[in-house]
């Protein structure tokens, strides 16, 4: 169905918008061709009562690890033989280089449990190359529980997506923050990239936005009611509390973090008008980067270079995504119609993902949808179109997924994408889960 | 007041050399008409024999002592237009001659006997099934196919097996280069381009570095795109742990069609 759709959708492009299906996809590391692969599940190697449960744990994780990639073409377990290896000695490349499975690479290994310690040996194999099959080889041994079977699936997906995704680390350890209100109190909550161990951060008792993890994941600045405000507000992970953070005066919004970690830029109100201020990491050194009349809000910097900033202002109206240098100069506004906020800017600096009213007005039956653009050609591509109102959204530190917020399951809730558009998951299902951030590693 | 006598004074003296100046040019002009009249057979400018046509063919043909070359530069077989007839006129042009001297001077230094595998490759690589289409990558070079262009690459380091031993990394390179190249940069009006070849090297960290345009297409956005494409690219990911060599040197053409 939204393939169908999205074939509507670029055809009613223009012919040169055409083109640009093709390299949205590469240019956002999701190539058009995808590794054949094939992950038979791990053989149990002890009879320990324990194996069969964290055997489980493990192989669903791994399975999910890698089809959520976005590099991989999982090949059908309908397709695998009999025989499946546990070890390199019983990997017979031709039964799985050729159909029906005809796998370029395989993953396999056996797992075993014994005086409470969880030992997991895991291969990569090449299957189109029996001479030299051997891509990867990794062992692993923890303590036997499940968050360990958990962890040591998420390393040994992270190895295989390092080395076949050309060196861009997997995201299978990244966390996404977010805000819930499922305390009752609206505050910033943890969990893994796939919807796991999620975990209240903050207990203020008050009300608490839009979450930003530092680049080294040590902080989180958020808005925070706490005491009036909204003020900019810093979370210390490593202490687990509140740290000082100056308060400015007047509505302060939307904190962002350059990518080496020692600036922030936000939007304060401090004098009158809402704009945009950069200051140090720890809120000394302020200074103002746009003096415009009308609002300027939702900063965010270009985590490749750290010499631009893109930006939500409304000085020419509904609000628009614009982009200046990170000393003011040169304001160039990107979208020319519609109604765009939640600028989010992709980790190689190519792309800008927002949400977008195209059509918006009396009469304009315009949703609110995740779109990504190219900001060097300004072109564009609509990743959601389901329905809903689509927000916030937030690249992953591959470049390849993008989290947002969605209103299309009835209630808002945290989802995540490949940044084509496909593999829409929703991850969070309890109370209402806003405004994700993902994290920078 | 002294002083604007002295100026006065001094305008005067060039009035007599001006004359003389103008006498002595129509003098030159005269003569040349004269000589004109007397000599002119009333041929037009470069029209003896339709010299003005040969000479400029022959120009061309100067830059293009290319064939020479060609027999030590692989890359230079794969492009059809490197090969064509004309240069063989410009060896009856005498004044056409030193010029080549120096082109092919320069190509010879620059491209190293080693580069002569590659050119098998490319030829080979037409044959070949591309990744994902059931093939394996039979040998340490490959081709891919992305809508209307075609690129392809020899890896010339390691011994000459790094790419039997680690098909997988040079599918990666081949991979993360066709994903790179954008090709909205090309000029829109180019609807095909000779082959443009891109040499580059991989660090043992995996960085592309020394990249440079090793054979022009002739068309500067083709070029440039194909360059961007590798300057795009922070990694390729590690060389495989227990390959021995510092770095792999890798050569990528790049096909362009409309």
């Amino acid at each position: 169905m939204r393939k169908t759709l999205l074939l509507i959708g670029i055809a009613l492009l223009s012919s040169t918008l055409l083109a640009q299906q093709d390299w949205i996809r590469t240019g956002t590391g999701l190539g058009v061709e995808k590794i054949r692969l094939a992950v038979p599940e791990f053989k149990a190697a002890s009879t320990d009562p324990q194996t069969g449960a964290l055997l489980k744990t493990f192989n669903a994780v791994l399975w999910n690890d890698l089809e959520s990639a976005g590099i991989f073409e999982m090949v059908s377990k309908s397709f695998y033989p009999l025989q499946v290896p546990g070890a390199p000695n019983d990997f017979k490349p031709e039964a799985w280089g050729n159909p029906p499975p005809d796998a370029a690479m395989v993953a396999f290994g056996n797992l075993a449990v014994g005086n409470g310690r969880l030992a997991v040996q895991g291969w990569l194999f090449d299957a189109k190359n029996p001479q030299a099959a051997q891509v990867l080889g990794k062992q692993y041994n923890e303590a036997a529980t499940d968050d360990n079977a958990r962890v040591i699936a998420h390393r040994f997906a992270n190895e295989i997506i390092f080395r076949l995704g050309g060196g861009i680390m997997g995201i299978t350890e990244s966390k996404i923050f977010f805000v819930s209100a499922r305390s009752g109190n609206k505050e910033i909550w943890s969990m893994d990239y796939d919807g796991a161990n999620q975990k209240q951060v903050t207990n203020l008792r008050s009300i608490s936005l839009s979450p930003r993890i530092s680049p080294d994941s040590s902080r989180i600045a958020f808005s925070s009611f706490a005491q009036g405000g909204p003020n900019i507000a810093m979370w210390s992970l490593e202490l687990n509390r509140a740290v000082t953070f100056p308060r400015f005066g007047g509505t302060n919004l939307s904190p962002a973090w350059s990518a080496d970690g020692t600036k922030l830029a936000f939007s304060s109100s401090r004098n009158g008008d809402p704009e945009i201020y950069i200051s140090d990491a720890n809120g000394s050194n302020l200074r103002r980067m746009t003096s415009y009349r009308g609002p300027d809000v939702s900063p965010v910097w270009n985590p490749k270079t750290g010499a631009q900033l893109a930006w939500v202002s409304g000085r020419s109206g509904l609000p628009q995504i614009w982009v200046a240098d990170a000393d003011g100069a040169n304001p160039t506004r990107l979208t020319d119609q519609g109604y765009a906020v939640s600028p989010a800017w992709s980790p190689n600096g190519q792309f800008l993902a927002f949400a977008w009213i195209r059509k918006y007005g009396p009469g304009a039956p315009g949703a609110s949808d995740i779109y990504i653009m190219d900001v060097a050609s300004r072109q564009w591509v609509q990743l959601t179109h389901d329905g809903g109102r689509n927000d916030f959204p937030s690249w992953s530190p591959d470049g390849r997924h993008i989290v947002f917020q969605s209103t299309r399951s009835g209630s808002e809730q945290v989802w995540t994408m490949l940044a084509d558009g496909s593999q829409q998951k929703q991850v969070t299902t309890s109370g209402r889960n806003s405004q994700p951030n993902w994290s920078w590693k | 007041m002294a002083a604007n006598a002295d100026i006065f004074e001094y305008k005067e003296p060039w009035g007599g050399p001006f004359g003389l100046s103008v006498a002595l040019h129509v003098a030159l002009f005269g003569g040349m008409l004269l000589y004109g009249a007397l000599h002119g057979t009333g041929e037009s400018w470069g029209g003896t024999g339709g010299g003005g046509g040969d000479a400029m063919s022959a120009r061309l043909v100067s830059t293009i002592p290319l064939p020479a070359k060609q027999g030590e530069n692989v890359l230079a077989t794969e492009s059809k237009g490197l090969t064509q007839s004309k240069p063989k006129e410009v060896i009856e042009e005498a004044e056409a001659i030193p010029i080549p001297d120096k082109a092919t001077k320069k190509k010879q230094k620059e491209t190293p006997a080693a580069k002569e595998k590659p050119r098998e490759v490319a030829e080979a690589v037409d044959n070949e099934i591309p990744f994902g289409e059931g093939g394996p990558v039979s040998g340490p070079y490959g081709v891919f196919n992305t809508a209307g262009a075609k690129g392809g690459f020899g890896f010339t380091g390691g011994g000459g097996d790094f790419g039997s031993r680690y098909s997988w990394y040079v599918d990666t390179v081949r991979r993360k280069v066709s994903e790179n190249w954008l090709k909205y940069e090309i000029d829109p009006g180019i609807s095909s381009a000779q082959r443009v070849y891109i040499y580059f090297e991989i660090a043992r960290n995996g960085q592309p570095k020394s990249i440079r345009v090793e054979q022009s297409s002739g068309i500067p956005s083709l070029d440039q795109s194909a360059m961007r494409a590798l300057q795009r690219i922070d990694t390729f990911g590690p060389l495989p742990n227990d390959y021995n060599g510092s770095n792999v040197a890798v050569e990528f053409w790049f096909d362009y069609k409309r």
